[in-house]
């Protein structure tokens, strides 16, 4: 008997492969959902069943309650995990899933809530003691008063809309002068993105480092921490390169850090999974920033230290079952990197860039893992998040990480859609990243501009006319490549078309 | 042949020579061996390394990742050669695959995004459709061949 009788994950790319992944290993038959722009996408085809929800645009498919509800109970799921995104933080969706009888993998709907709101959840993680920022947090939200807590907190500061995220509305305001404009710039984008234009004010950290905390309650008083995670490497507010353990905390920090983590996730009456993000400053000090209630696009690196399946202890807590894991039962052990693939053009302002998959090849070998949603011929659209893939390696310390994270990127190939490989390349080579001196800045810093691309060299070309069959004669060169329908179509008549 | 590469062209001469290529890049000369690996990918060996080289077609762009840095490349034809690349009735493959199913024969009529035929790439069938109305002139493969990216398929008159 499976933990559960069926399991709907409410996702698609490559989260949605690797939530499915989980279930078949545990034994337990599941559904995908799709849109019409994924009708032959990999997680429809990895899934036992799955049912169209709707049309390409994200709003009435992935994100209707209601459609997903409505294929939930035609395939009598008894369970839905939402992966990231999309509908995995909306509290309406977790209480809608639990009112139709369901199991939702996560949080209950008044945590989303409550973690959702940036003033609540820092007052609340305040009056727990976890460390949060000089700032103002209150309900007044007078021009005036404003402009006097922000004279109390200090410049340069930080003005944050309330709800929200992903850096929608954020300024940062050097100095008083500029601080009015600011504010009305941050009103009037909250209001458009999240119809609310409550903000919070926080006093403004130079290149500051992100660190979270992974943790995992199961509701009956049990919370652990899985350890940090640091994701400084970033591009717009959007991860790009994450890293397990943290290079920039010794064991004391590294122990107080987590350990307000768990407080948090105690405060804030944790279920399931969560990441509770922090802001470390250059002195040392961290702060809180936010807890997002769900798991997190870079959880592999902490499975691949701690050696447990995120999804899987997902899935049993939603069941029921207690933790069966105590804090001093988790070890961690050795170093692991993420880079994440994503459509978007380093060259070009890291424009979204969608095209057709024509040809892909991805790495593997020691401490290599590869989370993908990817396939030869698929579709790239703008309709959804330009994530492809995530390369994780896994070394024995952080020198052997990187070097099989260099190798694992070499070895990735993905031709039809521009990548931003050649930038992910750049940051993992480069001597700052190795010497492990990150800021969220860092991209900004040392990479905003990629040198440009040169032309291939001449062996590449050499090659390249070969293999498309402009040598005179003759099979193929070299050793024979074993015995396959390429072999004997042989390497010249490659591209002969007439 | 001649290959662009942004505002450069390169003239590219090659040759099979005792089981190697020989090669005249831009004047220069060198030898090297390519060994067919999967579809669209090779291993060629310079002497010092064996370097991992993938190739993708779509039209007359040519996608490739030499030792894991990704260019594209216009190949350049001459003259008449070049007039029937244009050809927008030439339907070539994508991508490296098998032909799943040819649906049309030579002489038959055809709309406009009619199924042509099917490629199947990595357990995915994909329909290639008709550029524009007219007749078939000529079919260049057969179902169950197996096609490399840019190989001619269907033309449509």
């Amino acid at each position: 008997m499976s933990l559960f009788r069926k399991v709907l994950v409410a996702n698609r790319g490559e989260i949605a492969v690797r939530v499915l992944r989980t279930c078949r290993v545990m034994g337990i038959p599941t559904v995908a959902v799709y849109s019409e722009a994924d009708r032959t996408s990999r997680h429809v085809r990895e899934a036992d069943e799955a049912v169209a929800i709707g049309p390409a645009e994200a709003l009435r498919s992935y994100l209707s309650i209601d459609r997903v509800l409505a294929a939930a109970r035609g395939t009598g799921a008894e369970a839905v995990h939402p992966g990231y995104g999309f509908l995995s933080q909306s509290g309406d969706f977790a209480d809608a899933v639990r009112d139709d009888g369901l199991v939702f993998v996560g949080p209950p709907g008044d945590v989303h809530r409550r973690m959702g709101d940036k003033a609540a959840s820092r007052r609340l993680m305040a009056a727990a003691g976890v460390p949060v920022l000089p700032g103002y947090d209150g309900d007044e939200q007078a021009d005036e008063r404003l402009l006097a807590e922000a004279r109390r907190v200090g410049w340069p500061l930080m003005i944050k809309p309330s709800r929200g995220g992903g850096g929608k509305g954020m300024r940062v305001v050097p100095a008083e002068a500029g601080f009015r404009d600011a504010l009305a710039a941050s009103r009037r984008e909250a209001r458009a993105a999240f119809g609310d234009d409550a903000v919070v004010l926080e006093r403004f950290v130079e290149r500051p480092r992100h660190v979270e905390v992974q943790v995992m309650a199961d509701g009956g008083g049990r919370v652990v921490h899985l350890g940090e995670r640091e994701c400084s490497i970033q591009r717009r507010h959007q991860k790009v390169v994450e890293e397990t353990p943290s290079p920039a905390l010794d064991p004391a920090r590294r122990e107080a850090l987590c350990a307000a983590g768990v407080a948090a996730a105690c405060a804030a009456g944790y279920v399931n999974a969560g990441t509770v993000e922090f802001l470390l400053s250059p002195d040392g000090s961290f702060s809180f920033l936010e807890m997002n209630t769900r798991l997190q696009v870079e959880h592999p690196v902490t499975e691949a230290v701690a050696g447990l399946d995120l999804v899987r202890m997902q899935l049993e807590v939603a069941a029921g079952r207690p933790l069966s894991l105590r804090q001093e039962d988790v070890v961690r052990r050795g170093h692991a990197l993420e880079c994440r693939l994503y459509a978007e053009d380093p060259q070009h302002d890291d424009l979204p860039s969608p095209g057709r998959v024509l040809h892909l090849s991805e790495p593997e070998g020691p401490g290599i893992r590869v989370d993908s949603g990817l396939d030869v011929g698929a579709e790239v659209t703008v309709h959804y998040d330009p994530l492809l893939s995530k390369i994780v390696a896994w070394g024995g310390g952080r020198g052997e990480a990187i070097e099989r994270m260099r190798d694992a990127l070499r070895r990735t190939v993905v031709l039809g859609v521009v990548t931003n490989l050649a930038r992910l390349r750049a940051i993992v080579e480069h001597p700052a990243f190795v010497a492990g001196e990150l800021h969220t800045g860092f991209i900004e810093e040392h990479l905003s501009e990629l040198s440009p691309r040169p032309c291939p060299p001449p062996q590449a070309l050499a090659a390249v006319a070969a293999a498309l069959g402009h040598a005179r004669e003759g099979g193929t060169t070299g050793r024979r490549a074993a015995p396959d329908p390429w072999s004997s179509l042989g390497a010249w008549r490659l591209g002969e078309t007439r | 042949m001649r290959l662009r590469c942004g505002d450069e062209v390169f003239e590219v001469q090659v040759r099979e020579a005792g089981g190697a290529v020989e090669a005249r890049v831009a004047g220069r000369g060198l030898r090297l061996t390519l060994e067919p690996w999967g579809p669209g990918a090779f291993v060629v060996r310079t002497g010092e390394r064996a370097v991992p080289l993938h190739l993708a077609r779509d039209g007359r762009v040519i996608h490739l990742s030499w030792d894991g840095v990704v260019y594209a490349l216009e190949e350049e034809r001459e003259g008449a050669r070049a007039a029937t690349r244009h050809d927008p009735g030439a339907l070539e493959a994508p991508m490296p695959g098998r032909v799943a199913a040819v649906r049309v024969a030579p002489g038959q009529r055809v709309a406009k995004g009619e199924e042509l035929l099917v490629v199947e790439a990595m357990k995915m069938e994909n329909a290639l459709r008709a550029p524009r109305d007219g007749v078939v002139r000529a079919v260049h493969v057969a179902a169950g061949d197996m096609v490399a990216p840019g190989r001619a398929l269907v033309e449509v008159d």
